[in-house]
């Protein structure tokens, strides 16, 4: 997978280089939006990992210009309490975003989870999802829970592939919305109460959720097992 | 000191302008009517041919004159009744002039002791009024000093001299600060007194203080009845002004210094504090690391991983303290709630309850929460962090191996979060100050932390129309319990029509 950092702290792209070089990820670094741009438009990229704060643009404003120029994942780097920039980003087109400072596995748990996405969307619209505990067939819209059948309803359905289709990423509020109502501007509290439904049958404590996981002021996340973590 | 202020005084300044302009006419009606019936008394006596009484009480009459109003009517009722003798009533009547030297002594000895008398009693009058006049400006001088004692800016002084000064002949006063006189059109230093007629609308004095010119007082006088006579010192009450304003300079510049101290001293103790907790976690950071770069071949393998985790727990604790001044930062800047949005409690204690398990692997949580939410404006990311800081405060501070408990109820209005420990407590004096800025207790595991979470969550909580308590011991001497309420949002749609809405779709 091709990857392009852009981010203007030598320190941090230095740290980073070695470990996705080791992991077999090829690298390139760039230092602003100007030249992210020119490199996305000359060489093949695969995925962005994007520093919001560039010196020479606001990093969110060349989100829609790179996924207008290529298909490439975007991986946002934003710091904590950011929350507003996030949902912003992720609603420009980003797909999901990163705390900073982070630990590696989580990096390469993100990274995982865009690759696995776009190797999804390159091979069309698959109709299942399978993870060690979940088993989602989209077509027949069957749910299984360790081998379990479970029983949802249309729109906790509609709310669960959206998750699963995403898998490890997080989706937002707005994108959840609109999954289950075609509405962006439906009442959040709809959205909570389905994934409180949601969690009643497939969490086993859904007061402390390990399978549909929220996102604090984003939107929610559906985990990989063995794979997120904070 | 407490000056009572004589009688007399109370009754002459509350006279007001017009009833003067009657009292003056009741003094000149008061003086003539003496004097017609001290000429009616003399006619009379002279009729019953007792010539040297009616003399007397003419002069008696004319003296009654010079008592009440003064020398100038006491010489000029002596003058009148003088004529009036000479000319209606002494022989030869209807003429001025005596017929015999018989005649004229008398004559002679009336008119001299009418004027000297009436001038006697009228000069004793005058002086009287003139030390009245006198005693009431030293009691202006003084009550305005003994007021101007409490005055501790240029605005007090002024609102002061204001409230003493204008029920006397002055109708206003304005204190210009130096450099504003100039503006204002005021000569610096004050001219001559300026003005249209005999007395001048106002007058302007130099205010000099101990380190030089402080400006300049102008006083607006009374147009009509410039006459009172009631009119304190100027001059005096500039300097009393002067001497005021001086002290007040004085002390606002003394309370600017001592804050300016105090604040420096605040912010050497905030850096001071700051780098230090910044400090700590970088040097075992950077002792692990240039171990493990020097001594990489002597090192076991279990010393390596010892090493290579106090490095991630130490980056962990600088990444969650600088978050913490963040945090604190925002605080102090104020939280607008227009970035506010509905959140539920129920579910970000799942999240925090997620990181703290992750932190606190071992700790045992007991949780008490059956509400399936609990729906408030708030900041999701600042909530989960209040739940967070309360959470790891009770799990540090709660004593090792002890299990802490949660528990989330609701009203109609309100819900509350209750965090307990089995914890030695927090002492009574100790629990007005858990809230503070960088406080921390005594013991070592409490000097590991940072001071701010608990401030944080007061302020987060507080941003969010909530309140925070805390309570210790909760039970025999042991445990503490920190109670969070937050308001809840009316009109959450309900989790029943959602399932129903859902079936008719």
């Amino acid at each position: 997978m091709q990857i392009l950092i852009v981010d203007d702290e030598p320190a941090i792209v230095g740290a980073l280089q070695p470990v996705l070089a080791s992991q077999g990820y090829t690298l390139s670094c760039v230092a602003t939006a100007f030249e992210a741009l020119g490199h996305v438009a000359a060489a093949e990229t695969d995925l962005v990992l994007l520093d919001l704060g560039l010196p020479d643009a606001d990093g969110i404003e060349i989100i829609s210009k790179l996924k207008a120029i290529s298909g490439a994942t975007i991986i946002v780097l934003s710091a904590r309490h950011q929350e507003a920039v996030k949902v912003r980003a992720l609603d420009e087109g980003a797909d999901d975003y990163i705390n900073k400072p982070f630990g590696i596995d989580e990096l390469l748990a993100r990274l995982r989870a865009a690759d696995r996405r776009r190797q999804q969307a390159a091979g069309n619209l698959t109709d299942s999802f399978r993870s060690e505990t979940l088993e989602v067939d989209f077509g027949r819209r069957e749910v299984r829970l360790q081998g379990q059948q479970i029983k949802l309803s249309p729109k906790e359905f509609a709310l669960l592939e959206a998750l699963c289709r995403n898998a490890g990423c997080v989706v937002t509020q707005r994108q959840l919305l609109i999954a289950g109502w075609s509405d962006p501007n439906a009442d959040s509290q709809y959205l909570r109460s389905y994934i409180a439904l949601l969690r009643q049958k497939l969490e086993y404590d859904p007061s402390e959720p390990e399978l549909v996981i929220t996102e604090p002021g984003v939107g929610y996340r559906l985990a990989v097992s063995g794979e997120h973590s904070d | 000191m407490k000056i009572s202020r004589p009688m007399h005084l109370d009754d002459e300044h509350a006279e007001h302008a017009e009833y003067q302009v009657n009292a003056a006419w009741l003094s000149w009606l008061g003086d003539t009517a003496i004097l017609v019936a001290a000429t009616m008394g003399t006619i009379v006596t002279l009729n019953v041919e007792r010539p040297r009484t009616a003399v007397l009480i003419y002069l008696i009459g004319v003296m009654f004159v010079g008592a009440r109003s003064g020398l100038y009517r006491g010489v000029l009722a002596a003058l009148i009744a003088s004529f009036v003798y000479n000319f209606f009533l002494s022989e030869p009547v209807f003429r001025l002039g005596v017929t015999s030297l018989d005649e004229l002594v008398p004559l002679f000895a009336f008119n001299v002791s009418a004027i000297v008398s009436g001038g006697l009693a009228g000069r004793l009058k005058d002086s009287a009024r003139a030390a009245r006049a006198a005693e009431a400006k030293n009691y202006l001088l003084l009550q305005l000093s003994d007021q101007l004692q409490r005055a501790i800016n240029a605005d007090d002084v002024a609102s002061i001299a204001r409230t003493a000064l204008t029920p006397s002949a002055i109708e206003e006063i304005q204190i210009y600060p130096w450099g504003d006189d100039e503006q204002a059109g005021i000569a610096v230093p004050p001219g001559p007194a300026t003005g249209t007629s005999r007395r001048p609308a106002f007058q302007d004095f130099a205010l000099t203080g101990s380190r030089g010119r402080l400006g300049t007082v102008r006083f607006m006088l009374h147009k009509q009845d410039r006459d009172r006579g009631d009119e304190p010192d100027l001059k005096a009450v500039a300097n009393l002004l002067a001497l005021a304003l001086d002290r007040s300079m004085l002390l606002e510049q003394l309370s600017d210094t001592l804050a300016a101290q105090r604040s420096e001293e605040l912010k050497s103790a905030l850096l001071s504090s700051v780098s230090h907790d910044l400090r700590t976690p970088l040097t075992a950071i950077e002792a692990a690391a240039t171990s493990l770069r020097s001594l990489r071949d002597t090192l076991t393998p279990r010393q390596t991983d010892e090493m290579l985790a106090t490095i991630s727990e130490q980056c962990a604790k600088l990444n969650r303290y600088t978050a913490s001044l963040l945090d604190m930062g925002r605080i102090q800047a104020g939280i607008p709630n227009s970035q506010f949005t509905n959140v539920d409690l129920v579910e970000i204690l799942g999240v925090a309850l997620a990181t703290i398990r992750k932190r606190f692997p071992d700790q045992e949580i007991r949780k008490d929460v059956s509400p399936v939410f609990a729906v408030m404006q708030a900041n999701a990311a600042m909530l989960e962090q209040v739940i967070f800081n309360l959470l790891e405060n009770a799990i540090v501070h709660g004593g090792a191996g002890r299990p802490i408990l949660v528990r989330l109820t609701l009203n109609k209005a309100s819900c509350f979060l209750e965090i307990s420990d089995n914890g030695p407590g927090i002492p009574g004096t100790e629990q007005a100050r858990v809230f503070d800025r960088f406080y921390r207790g005594r013991k070592p595991v409490q000097r590991e932390g940072s001071g701010l979470g608990l401030y944080i969550a007061k302020g987060f909580v507080e941003a969010f129309g909530g309140t925070i308590e805390i309570q210790s011991p909760v039970i025999e001497k042991i445990g503490t319990n920190v109670t969070v309420t937050l308001p809840l949002v009316q009109k959450v749609t309900g989790m029943a029509e959602i399932a129903d809405a859902d079936i008719d779709s």
